[in-house]
């Protein structure tokens, strides 16, 4: 009786450490459209703090942005000519020219086209 | 007939240097990397927001990816690139810049041409030279580069620790395509 107690105890403990084992291996990717965002700025104003080297604290952080749409491409839209933003959703339907608040993650300084690029972002309004 | 023969010449000029100042520029380029190993979980990465700028009349070339953008399909192997490998934080870029050898514009078509890419590459804090060969085709306006090639890790100063090292290969395979536009 008690073999079989401490076997069934050895199994329940080999099933629970394979089971937290599997979760931190295969966890699931940030999801950064349910994240809070650290930071709300205008797009004129971050490209601003990266062109005077004030942006390196918010490399990889989930950040809110606001600006009017200079470019839209497959995808991605240009925030006031200096926030070049991923969308998780693509660009379908927005227009140059109007009003936009998008979050996403961002991911540095490109200074080939001098601006700041966000991924993974989602459209607030 | 003086005036118009002059106005011509000004015309004549003015359109060659607006053929010469073709740049052509993509903020949306691809690359990825593959160093799986056969039975292993596969790693593999795609960046899909890569920056380039061809000067067509000087054939130079030059592409920034910031490292941040290359996404695994396992959020673990992505945490460790990022933390452990690549160290994205302290280094967030990786370049390219260099020439395409015998680059001539004109010379392109819809049929992909094969050229010579030289240059240096950015990554992780260390300078490396290469070449490689690379297929350029020119549709619309839009020219198409596509390359292949390998990079070792160690040749950028990358150490991958020896209980892992079965599972990443020692050649890492580079794939890019940027979609250049006017």
């Amino acid at each position: 009786m008690n073999k079989r107690r401490r076997l069934l105890l050895a199994v329940l403990l080999l099933l629970a450490g394979g089971y937290f084992a599997y979760n931190y291996m295969y966890k699931e990717h940030r999801d950064i459209s349910s994240e809070t965002s650290k930071l709300e700025i205008s797009a004129s104003y971050l490209l601003e703090r990266y062109k005077t080297n004030d942006g390196d604290e918010l490399l990889n952080t989930t950040i809110t942005v606001n600006g009017l749409i200079t470019q839209v491409e497959e995808g991605t839209v240009t925030l006031d000519s200096g926030v070049h933003c991923s969308l998780i959703d693509g660009s379908v339907g927005l227009v140059e020219g109007s009003k936009m608040t998008i979050k996403g993650r961002c991911i540095g300084y490109d200074d080939l086209f001098e601006i700041v690029k966000l991924d993974q972002c989602t459209i607030i309004k | 007939m003086k005036t118009r023969i002059t106005l011509l010449v000004i015309l004549l000029c003015s359109l060659s240097t607006l053929q010469a100042q073709g740049r052509y520029v993509t903020k949306s380029g691809e690359i990825q990397f593959e160093a799986s190993v056969p039975s292993f979980e596969e790693v593999k990465a795609k960046n899909s927001g890569v920056s380039a700028i061809l000067k067509s009349e000087t054939g130079e070339f030059a592409a920034l990816a910031l490292v941040k953008g290359f996404r695994f399909k396992v959020a673990l192997m992505e945490e460790h690139f990022n933390e452990n490998y690549i160290e994205s934080s302290k280094y967030p870029k990786s370049t390219f810049k260099g020439k395409i050898k015998g680059f001539d514009i004109s010379g392109l078509s819809a049929s992909k041409k094969e050229y010579l890419f030289v240059g240096t590459i950015n990554l992780h804090g260390e300078a490396k030279e290469i070449e490689v060969p690379a297929m350029i085709s020119l549709v619309d306006d839009c020219v198409t580069v596509s390359l292949e090639f390998v990079l070792k890790p160690e040749e950028f100063n990358i150490k991958i620790p020896k209980i892992v090292s079965s599972k990443i290969a020692e050649d890492i395979n580079v794939v890019a395509v940027f979609s250049l536009k006017k």
